[in-house]
């Protein structure tokens, strides 16, 4: 109790009893208010988990809980896989958790995340990995812990995860190469192979975005009409997606088609395209299918987006995991499959 | 040892007791929390920003700030990463980031002493010219996959302690003799407490107070070092918010973002609790969204006791 | 007012003053630096309260209970540096927080015509619209006075209101003064200038200690008559003696240069000796110390230590060439308040208590306490924060610091200020023993009897120059103030 004494120490030598009297004070509350703050922390984390709690413990009487690590929790692409989950979950009777990182980036948030969750003994694992090579270490443990592991949406870079020893229970997702190729062939179609070109990418180094990109100029390489004028990255964001594509329409006014890695960019170049009234000149594809993203195409501001169901992801990858906990053997690789949504096809609905 | 200010003593226990009780609620609400292999994870956890709220214990004490830290990391990582992937054996390679870092944070000590311009401006501008030269060096990529000599920094268990909390150890051990018995850190204390005074009485204070920036941006040397073992990668977008978090810790230790007062232990106790909180809400299931409240709630309480302790001097 | 008291923590700032003010004149109120002036005005103002005693305004026993009080009561002061908002037009300055209002709003037009009329009636003709911020000094001076007028001011205080003015602005509120005292407005004029005193001043209060030294016409009086009283002053044996034992050339400043401020300043200290520097508030004492000190920036001069050029551009080389600073405001600029006597101590000392960078912390310890016995500092100990100690126990440790150290110059800035007198007489023991150990002491006081009581020579400056060397010993107070007053005798 080195403080008190101290403490009293120097009570024994001020001579006022004022001053004694500031003093004890003083070190009373130095002493209770972190302890109070953190307590008070606490208990709204405490009633928080406790209100969580009874709708995934309901159904789970005895059965294992299985842990969805998502990429982020405020995109809608990743609601709807967490949608899919949770059926898939509530229908198999898991309990399942749901986390995330504060930021889609932060690849040591979620490899923390997923170090604590390991802690509470999980069943199984799924993950959308935020770094197909830096979540590697972490799956490492995983399997270490003998945790079978499903992976969604983003792959794993294959190298690193072989000689890291990871064992790889399934890869639940679409195929992102395909999609890419799809949107390129749409492009082809609506123009007659004869368009100047806009690409929107999104964080540079993602598996994902890559194939997109990649399937999308492997398709257009064909045309010899078409030209790619400029092709930046947006970070898979709808505000940068705005400011980007407005560059590139002040660099390159005769664009007239674009490509954006995903809805939220592609959102945010139609805005772009409305405020220099162009609306209906650029041909907009985008990646997702988000809600907002058929709006548009059905209103003509945006020609083609690229679904790639992700509540189904949700549910084949719980589900998946339900059969890895069972023992069951399950293919390395399922695919969910990916349509094209454009004007025509949504009348058709 | 000399003896901390009146006062800091029992602020510290203050903030251990609040770790404690932190435990011992975690303890109550979930049986994962007190197990010997979750504490080694949350320490493990804590390790990055224990060892940046070091460093941004010696800017802030000086009387200033460092926004950079962050971006100083990335920067630093992809120089590790770049030296790594070119063949460089990993002493090199280590000695070549903390070179870049210390470099970053003698021009910003720099720029606030000699440019007179405030540490809040210098800082984040440099803030942002380290994230672009690591995003322009790294071509917007991650720079992954190293040998395992190069891992080992992140993965090795000396006496089953993981290697990132030897590290931290040893970068406190280091700094604490800095800060609290060397003419460099006793400067420090001196010029954030008052900086004319402590020129009128012969201090070099440009000196120090670069010194200060330097010492911060090295540790965020370290740390991207032990972060791009640990993830077997270095992002150019690595670190984004780290300085908020570097600085929450050493607030909520007690550390006065007035300068002149605070300490290590207090920042190293501020990390553990934003760790252990973390850690907890996780295994609560809490979601992040929630957290980030939590955490937010936790700083402003701590900042609430300084400036309550402040008013009544 | 009569019988004003007001007491200071350790100092009787005021002690059973008078001051009476007739409508229509220009009363002066002077003294010495430290004399009262200040206070008495703090007190006329609401600024600060009194302890005891009583004002009586137009016959009526008045309690003042803060500014906005004195302002309705028709008291305003100008101060000396002028307190308008730059931004804001002339109109609107002159009718800050009273703006003329129609239907809830400001009446705009009727505040510009206001203006307009009672900078007229000064006989100034300003755009009102313009911002006050863009007018000269002498100008603002001039809306600052209508502003008092707005506040139908009847006792009107100025604190200085020529420093900083050009002949011809000086004569342009001279009218405006005569202006105003034809009205009836009462004028308290503080100034240390003695021509505008004799010019424009119809009586005169004299303070000296706090006290009241004499109020008369200054029809009857002469500037050196003044200034004698003043000055006239018992000398006790306040000032211990020394035996005087001048060795060599310690410090040499020669044609000491900062533009504006200090004008070819040049002097010598030897070992063994105090050298006193006199002169009113601003004549650039503390500057001259700050500037030896490398405190500040030079723009020419010479300084020689031991017969060595030195050249001292921070703090920190002077204190190498073993040059010690004991600042005016301790707290502000002498002591890190919130580290503890020890690390204070240690702060000019790092160097020789350290080895390898690191600071030797038993030493260090040792030598506080040394320190701490030595100087007779009142602290439970080396590990107390300074904030906590009084002011006499501060400015010792201040004093600590450098006696810690083999500094040979010592630069003392206003060493007793503020401080009690038993503390004080532990200073003037201390600058004795300094001298006697060989060093020299430059002592830059406010207080004209400790200047002469303590040095051997006292320079006295005035607007930045040397105005005259004496030897202190021969040397009377009223002498030293004419020099310091720029008054013939």
């Amino acid at each position: 109790m080195v403080w008190r004494r101290s403490a009293r120490t120097i009570r024994k030598r001020e001579a006022s009893t004022r001053s004694r009297r500031f003093e004890r004070r003083l070190t009373r509350r130095t002493f209770f208010l972190p302890v109070g703050t953190v307590l008070i922390a606490v208990a709204l984390g405490g009633v928080h988990a406790a209100c969580n709690r009874p709708a995934t413990d309901a159904g789970t009487p005895g059965r294992g809980r299985i842990a969805f690590v998502m990429k982020t929790l405020n995109h809608p692409f990743f609601l709807d896989m967490k949608r899919g989950a949770e059926e898939a979950a509530n229908r198999l009777g898991l309990d399942l958790v749901v986390q995330a990182a504060e930021r889609e980036l932060d690849v040591e948030k979620q490899t923390q995340i997923i170090e604590n969750l390991i802690q509470t003994g999980v069943k199984a694992l799924c993950v959308t990995p935020s770094g197909s090579k830096e979540v590697v270490s972490v799956l490492a443990k995983a399997t270490r812990a003998g945790i079978p592991i499903v992976i969604a949406d983003t792959r794993v870079d294959p190298d690193a995860a072989a000689a890291a020893n990871v064992k790889l229970g399934t890869f639940v997702g679409s195929d992102n190469y395909e999609g890419g190729r799809l949107a390129g062939e749409f492009l082809l179609q609506s123009t007659d192979g004869r368009a100047r070109v806009a690409i929107l990418e999104g964080i540079p180094g993602h598996e994902t975005g890559d194939s997109r990109l990649r399937g999308f100029r492997d398709a257009v390489a064909r045309a010899p009409g078409v030209t790619i004028v400029a092709s930046q990255p947006a970070n898979w964001e709808r505000d940068q997606g705005f400011t980007v594509f407005q560059n590139m329409l002040q660099a390159h006014p005769d664009i007239d088609a674009l490509f954006a890695a995903n809805d939220l960019m592609a959102l945010g170049a139609v805005e772009a395209i409305a405020a220099t009234n162009r609306t209906g000149k650029v041909r907009v594809i985008g990646f997702d299918a988000l809600d907002d993203a058929r709006a548009a195409i059905e209103a003509g501001r945006m020609a083609a987006s690229v679904a790639q169901s992700p509540r189904d992801m949700g549910r084949l990858a719980v589900e998946s995991a339900d059969r890895l906990i069972r023992g069951e053997t399950v293919p390395a690789d399922q695919t969910v499959p990916i349509v094209l949504v454009t004007k025509t096809s949504t009348e058709g609905r | 040892m000399a003896r901390a200010p009146d006062g800091t003593s029992a602020r510290q226990f203050g903030t251990l007791i609040g770790l404690l009780c932190l435990g011992c609620v975690l303890w109550i609400l979930t049986p994962h929390f007190l197990t010997v292999p979750n504490l080694l994870n949350v320490l493990e956890q804590s390790a990055i920003n224990a060892i940046v709220a070091a460093g941004m214990t010696f800017a802030i004490i000086s009387g200033g700030i460092d926004l950079s830290v962050g971006s100083v990391l990335a920067f630093s990582g992809v120089v590790l990463a770049s030296a790594l992937q070119a063949g460089a054996g990993v002493p090199l390679a280590v000695t070549l980031a903390l070179a870049s870092a210390a470099a970053c944070g003698l021009l910003n000590g720099l720029v606030v002493t000699r440019g007179n311009l405030p540490p809040f401006i210098a800082t984040l501008g440099m803030m942002s010219i380290a994230r672009g030269l690591a995003l322009i060096w790294a071509e917007g990529r991650p720079i992954s996959g190293f040998d395992e000599t190069f891992r080992l920094i992140a993965t090795a268990r000396p006496l089953g302690v993981p290697a990132p909390v030897l590290i931290t150890l040893l970068v406190y051990g280091v700094a604490h003799v800095a800060l609290a018995h060397s003419v460099f850190g006793r400067s420090i204390y001196a010029i954030g407490g008052n900086e004319e005074a402590s020129r009128l009485s012969g201090v070099p204070v440009r000196l120090h107070k670069t010194g200060a920036y330097v010492v911060c941006s090295s540790t965020s040397g370290v740390a991207a070092v032990v972060l791009t073992a640990r993830l077997n990668s270095a992002q150019p977008t690595a670190g984004i918010m780290y300085e908020l978090d570097a600085i929450a810790a050493t607030v909520i230790g007690g550390t006065s973002l007035f300068g002149g007062e605070g300490t290590l232990v207090g920042a190293l106790i501020g990390a553990l609790i934003m760790g252990v909180l973390r850690n907890g809400l996780n295994l609560l299931n809490v979601s992040s969204f929630v957290q980030q409240l939590v955490i937010g709630v936790v700083i402003i309480g701590a900042v609430l006791i300084d400036t309550s302790l402040k008013r009544r001097r | 007012m009569r019988g004003i008291c007001k007491q200071f923590p350790g100092v009787v700032a005021l002690n059973d003053v008078a001051l009476e003010l007739r409508p229509g004149e220009v009363h002066v109120l002077l003294g010495e630096n430290g004399a009262g002036k200040s206070t008495l005005v703090k007190i006329l103002s609401g600024a600060v309260g009194k302890d005891s005693g009583e004002i009586r305004f137009a016959g009526q026993r008045v309690e003042i209970r803060g500014p906005d009080h004195a302002r309705q009561l028709g008291i305003s002061i100008v101060y000396q540096e002028l307190t308008l908002i730059p931004h804001l037009s002339v109109a609107e300055n002159v009718f800050l927080g009273k703006a003329p209002r129609r239907w809830g709003l400001v009446d705009w037009r009727r505040m510009r015509q206001d203006a307009e009329r009672l900078l007229n009636g000064l006989g100034q003709t300003i755009d009102v619209r313009r911002p006050a911020g863009g007018l000269g000094l002498a100008q603002q001076q001039m809306v600052e006075l209508a502003r008092a007028l707005a506040d139908q001011a009847r006792v009107l205080v100025m604190d200085e209101p020529t420093s900083a003015l050009t002949g011809v602005e000086v004569e342009q509120l001279f009218a405006a003064i005569a202006r105003l005292t034809a009205r009836g407005v009462a004028i308290v004029y503080i100034s240390h200038r003695m021509n505008e005193v004799f010019r424009i001043g119809y009586r005169v209060t004299v303070l000296r200690d706090g006290r009241n030294v004499a109020t008369c016409a200054l029809a009857d009086v002469t500037a050196a008559g003044l200034v004698q009283l003043m000055a006239n002053r018992d000398v006790s044996d306040q000032y211990p003696r020394r035996p005087v034992v001048r060795g060599g050339e310690l410090l040499r400043v020669e044609g000491l240069c900062r533009r504006g401020i200090l004008h070819d300043i040049s002097l010598s200290l030897h070992a063994g000796e105090i050298l006193g520097i006199a002169g009113l508030v601003g004549a650039g004492r503390t500057e001259l110390a700050r500037a030896i000190m490398g405190a500040d920036p030079i723009d020419a001069g010479r300084i020689t230590i031991r017969g060595q050029a030195a050249r001292l551009k921070t703090p920190a080389a002077a204190a190498r060439h073993g040059l010690a600073f004991l600042p005016e405001d301790r707290k502000a600029h002498g002591l890190v308040l919130s580290l503890s006597v020890q690390h204070n101590i240690a702060l000019p000392n790092h160097r020789r208590l350290s080895r390898w960078g690191l600071v030797d912390g038993t030493r260090e310890r040792a030598e506080a306490q040394r320190m701490i016995d030595q100087l007779r500092i009142r602290t439970p100990g080396p590990d107390r924060i300074t904030r906590w100690l009084s002011g006499g126990n501060q400015q010792k440790v201040v004093l600590a610091k450098w006696l810690a150290g083999h500094a040979g110059v010592f630069i003392f800035d206003e060493p007793t200020r503020g401080i009690d007198v038993a503390a004080r007489r532990d200073i003037y023991d201390l600058m004795n023993a300094l001298v006697a150990r060989g060093a020299g002491v430059i002592m830059v006081s406010s207080d004209l009897p400790e200047v002469l009581g303590m040095s051997d020579r006292v320079l006295v400056m005035r607007q930045g120059r040397v105005q005259g060397e004496f030897d202190a010993r021969a040397a009377s107070e009223a002498e030293v103030m004419r020099t310091a007053f720029g008054v013939a005798s």
